[in-house]
């Protein structure tokens, strides 16, 4: 097949699935194609990734699709989480369906609109102008807005709402952000056609004009980093994230949020070439990572919910992938990294989280005490999921965030390497202690109307793969990092402007 | 002398209780009555001056001050109209800001003389009129200086006189939101509803009608005539504005202006019978509104 | 000057005015008929600036952004004011005055700003950049100055009305297929959050954000 070919079946798949999900009738059937069908499409992607590393950018339609190497990596990323995440809310749902808490109209619902939003987000990637982009991004606002509130609750409208909102305006930002980039180009006289084509923009980016770049730089920053949930514009992350499905949560931060900085690191080759390459962007990416790592250690000491922690863990991560980008060179490659390995430690953690929770009736931390004694995995994979986002040696995240230090050392910026220090060491503690207790504290007193546990007849292989697969991939990454990986990511980098 | 000067300020000083009294004949029409004959004013006038005053022994020479300063104020304001493309008795550079002062010094004695009753209700009254004053005035100001700027002249006169109808064509949006700042401060100024009533006679209600609770005689019917010449001087800008027509002929122009000077009353009879006043509290809320539409203006006329 | 610029400035005007008559009002169904205003105004542009370059283009774009914002929008907020009840925005966290002086503000802030930044515009329009970008502002203003969830849609449409104002004003226009995509999603995300005030409404008697509050921490 041609690049053309290969560019528009990574949207017309999911979308296609997303009609069948409408289609079917039987809420059975519909997870379980929610699960193969989900794993197939994650499946095409990452090959189409794998595509791109080896023979070079895909582009199609006039360059208005394209996958280069920093969209395929994180079309890698997407795929892993996306198909990690389709397995696991087939049985998630499954016992949901069974509890009777959900119907067949919501389970349908739910599948049109998971495909929906795996379409979306990947026409963020492939999309080669920087209006579509936006379009896409803003969809994929639009089609998750119902996946939080798949039960209508009042919690769930509630974050739903706030998620709709914070999140539209702040795109909104964004576009105003892209349009000035456009009302910068003017001087290049590109046509109107191309006046927002990236491929266009890169070659020529220093002849931008630098004052509207700058401006443009900051809408963006503000727009994309909202749906990223940098500090302080994550209001919307931690009630989105608590009240969504544990799937669906695991999608927004494993992928979500890294598609809002991947929006952002678009335009910052074309700022830097525009301002002659002063670093002006990354001080203000750097520094708003910065905020956000010590934001979510503030909020991560004193949680009591579990998914609420995870999603403030996600504001850290997210701030220390935006510190990498922010310090450049060896941060560059080490945040694109850590993208990948926060993607996997999360996706597993909030997988687990939400199935325990789903037994227990309740996300409180203390409800989970003593879940690594209980027969299922989720509690191990609770456990190992919450020492791996902590930067527990040698798994990759400790790796790649060791890698940030690096890069802020090479830097010479002492006062942000200590900072940083100081956020990740808090939360170190903090996380540390509620692992703890997670793992072998006294469960409390079961009512007498307990649950069974939640899973009886999911296939134990699929259970025990969906806990030790990532984890055993983020050991290994810890330990060795493949070449073929390596070099995709350097390339990526590259794109970036960093890993001079 | 130029007698041809003293055209416009004439014809206000002798018209300008005509234009209260179509104001009224057309709400009479809204209402379905016949109304007061087109000379009640003047009758009423007449009556007035021919009656003596009562002073409260409470008061001093200020409440006497009161109506003749201020009929002085307006008579002054008068002098700077021109009218019907004919310039005014007195003009001079950057004489709209002299015209929005001297119409404040006479509001700035009817205050005095309100307080200086004591009563309760007169001192609510001026309160009220000061604070709508103190919002409509930067709208004023803001419509003449749009107005200056887009003319090219400092004197309301050159202002008014210079205007061609080609400028309708030109800046058609920002002579509309200046008319329309204008229309406001015309209600606003002269207490037509939707600020004021002027037939209200609930005291808790009143502004203007607040204030001159107290004055009878002679004092009323000054306080009564500068009201009228008031309504006329703003009036006359408006029409100005609204209707450059410049036939060539002395007799043409003044009949175009004088039946806009009529129309514009008819307009403010039908807002008056079309709307109720708002309440005391939204009246700022409009003040303000004419204050962006001014503001606007100016911005168009800037760039 | 040629009676184009007139009718580029009454719309300016229009979409000033209009925002001011939101900031300044409480009534949601005057405030939806004052949206709709701006939107039909906002939809003119296309026409009225890019009309010698292709006329289909700026034909279906005026087209589809007028029907949208001028028709769609103010009916699907009709529809939703009648089933939730509600019908004025009650002791908004900024007063009306206030507002009004903070929505002047910030046109100044604007023109400032644009003026500063030397943006290329269509040369007939230029006020267009600093009065879409007031828009902007001032639908932001009115989405965390507000109570009621009604008004914060309305303040993410006059943010939208913003936005096409100031991309349209860009000399050389943004693709048409961007353009409708852009619309395409304003019309998703107004449609999704009319049907999330409907639930809101239903689950908590009330749309009053500021009570949205159970969430913290």
């Amino acid at each position: 097949m041609n690049a053309d070919g290969l560019l528009w079946m990574t949207l017309a798949l999911p979308a296609a699935c997303a009609a069948a999900c409408l289609a079917l009738r039987d809420p059975g059937t519909v997870l379980t194609f929610v699960r193969l069908a989900g794993a197939a499409a994650a499946a095409y992607l990452g090959l189409v990734a794998c595509v791109v590393f080896k023979t070079g950018v895909l582009s199609g339609a006039g360059d208005w699709l394209v996958l280069d190497a920093l969209s395929a990596f994180h079309a890698l990323v997407l795929s892993w989480v996306f198909g990690a995440s389709s397995v696991y809310a087939g049985s998630y749902f499954g016992a949901e369906l069974r509890e009777g808490s959900l119907n067949a109209r919501d389970i349908r619902r739910f599948g049109a609109l998971w495909f929906g939003a795996m379409a979306s987000m990947t026409a963020t990637l492939v999309c080669g102008n920087l209006g579509l982009m936006w379009v896409s991004m803003e969809a994929t606002t639009l089609l998750t807005a119902f996946l939080i509130c798949i039960h209508v609750r009042p919690l769930s409208l509630e974050a739903m709402w706030k998620y709709l909102i914070v999140c539209s305006v702040g795109v909104a930002f964004a576009f105003m952000g892209t349009l000035l980039v456009g009302s910068a180009a003017q001087r290049l006289s590109l046509g109107s056609m191309d006046m927002l084509l990236w491929s266009r923009l890169r070659p020529a980016a220093a002849g931008l004009d630098p004052a509207t770049m700058k401006l443009a730089f900051i809408f963006i920053l503000v727009g994309y980093g909202t749906k990223a949930g940098l500090a302080p514009m994550h209001s919307w992350l931690p009630d989105a994230h608590s009240q969504a499905p544990a799937p669906v949560s695991a999608l927004f931060s494993g992928f979500m949020l890294s598609a809002g900085m991947y929006c952002i690191l678009r335009f910052i080759p074309l700022t830097e070439a525009a301002l002659g390459g002063a670093g002006w962007s990354l001080r203000l990416l750097a520094g708003m990572g910065t905020l956000s790592i010590l934001v979510a250690a503030v909020f991560i000491a004193f949680q009591q919910d579990a998914k609420r922690l995870l999603a403030f863990s996600s504001v850290e991560h997210i701030g220390v992938i935006a510190l990498g980008f922010g310090l450049g060179g060896v941060g560059t490659f080490a945040a694109l990294w850590h993208t990948l390995n926060h993607a996997a430690a999360k996706t597993l953690a909030f997988h687990s989280a939400g199935a325990l929770g789903q037994g227990r009736g309740t996300n409180s931390l203390k409800a989970f005490a003593g879940s690594l004694r209980a027969a299922s995995p989720w509690g191990q994979g609770l456990f190992w999921g919450l020492l791996v986002l902590i930067g527990v040696a040698p798994f990759a995240v400790f790796m790649s965030e060791l890698m940030v230090l690096k890069a802020a050392a090479d830097a010479g910026a002492y006062w942000t390497l200590a900072l940083f220090l100081l956020g990740t060491g808090i939360i170190f503690v903090g996380v540390l202690r509620h692992a703890v207790d997670a793992a072998w504290g006294e469960p409390p007193a079961m009512p007498s109307a307990a649950r069974p546990e939640p899973h009886p007849e999911v296939p134990g292989v699929t259970q025990r793969l969906l806990v030790w697969a990532p984890l055993a991939l983020l050991l290994l990454l810890g330990v060795w990092l493949p070449d073929w990986l390596g070099t995709a990511i350097a390339r990526a980098a590259e794109v970036v402007g960093g890993a001079r | 002398m130029n007698w041809a000067a003293c055209v416009p300020m004439a014809a206000g000083l002798a018209a300008a209780p005509l234009l209260t009294s179509v104001i009224n004949r057309t709400k009479a029409f809204f209402a379905g009555r016949q109304g007061p004959p087109l000379l009640q004013p003047y009758y009423d006038l007449a009556k007035l001056l021919g009656k003596g005053a009562v002073y409260s022994r409470t008061t001093t020479w200020v409440f006497r001050a009161g109506p003749v300063v201020g009929l002085a104020g307006a008579v002054g304001v008068l002098a700077l109209i021109p009218a019907a493309g004919l310039p005014a008795l007195a003009a001079f550079p950057v004489d709209w800001i002299v015209f929005a002062y001297v119409l404040s010094l006479g509001r700035f004695f009817t205050v005095l003389a309100a307080l200086d009753t004591g009563s309760a209700f007169e001192g609510m009254g001026a309160s009220r009129e000061v604070f709508f004053a103190a919002l409509a005035e930067p709208a004023l100001f803001l419509a003449l200086a749009a107005l200056a700027i887009l003319s090219r002249n400092l004197s309301l006169s050159g202002i008014l006189s210079g205007l061609q109808p080609g400028l309708w064509m030109e800046k058609g949006p920002a002579l509309a939101l200046v008319v329309g700042a204008l229309f406001v401060v015309l209600l606003a100024e002269n207490a037509r509803i939707p600020v004021d009533d002027p037939n209200t006679h609930l005291e808790l209600t009143m502004i203007h009608e607040g204030m001159v609770l107290d004055h009878c005689g002679v004092d009323l019917a000054f306080i009564q005539y500068s009201a009228g010449l008031k309504l006329w001087a703003l009036s006359a800008i408006i029409v100005s504005l609204v209707l450059p027509v410049r036939a060539g002929s002395p007799a043409l122009d003044s009949a175009a202006f004088l039946a806009g000077m009529a129309g514009l009353s008819v307009a403010v009879g039908t807002v008056e019978s079309c709307m109720a006043r708002l309440r005391l509290l939204r009246v700022p809320a409009l003040l303000l509104g004419a204050c962006a539409l001014a503001a606007l203006a100016l911005v168009l006329v800037l760039r | 000057m040629n009676p184009a610029t007139n009718l580029i400035d009454t719309v300016t005007a229009i979409l000033l005015i209009t925002n001011l008559m939101l900031l300044g009002s409480g009534y949601l169904t005057s405030c939806i008929r004052y949206a709709a205003l701006q939107g039909l105004a906002v939809g003119l542009l296309p026409l009225l600036l890019h009309a010698q370059g292709s006329w289909g283009r700026a034909a279906a774009l005026a087209a589809a952004g007028m029907i949208l914002k001028g028709v769609v929008f103010p009916i699907v907020l009709t529809r939703i004011l009648r089933d939730i009840n509600v019908r004025r925005e009650v002791e908004p966290f900024v007063g009306y005055g206030t507002s009004v002086m903070a929505g002047v503000g910030m046109l100044a802030f604007s023109m400032w700003l644009t003026r500063r930044l030397s943006l290329s515009a269509v040369p007939e329009s230029a006020l267009i950049m600093p009065a879409g970008f007031a828009t902007v502002l001032i639908g932001l203003f009115l989405i965390v100055s507000r109570r009621k969830a009604v008004t914060q849609v309305l303040g993410y449409i006059v943010m939208e009305n913003g936005i096409y104002a100031f991309g349209t004003a860009l000399a050389g226009g943004v693709p048409l297929l961007v353009e409708l995509g852009v619309l395409l999603d304003a019309f998703v995300a107004v449609f999704i959050m009319s049907i999330a005030i409907y639930h809101i409404s239903r689950e908590f008697d009330h749309i009053d954000v500021d009570q949205l509050d159970r969430l913290q921490g």
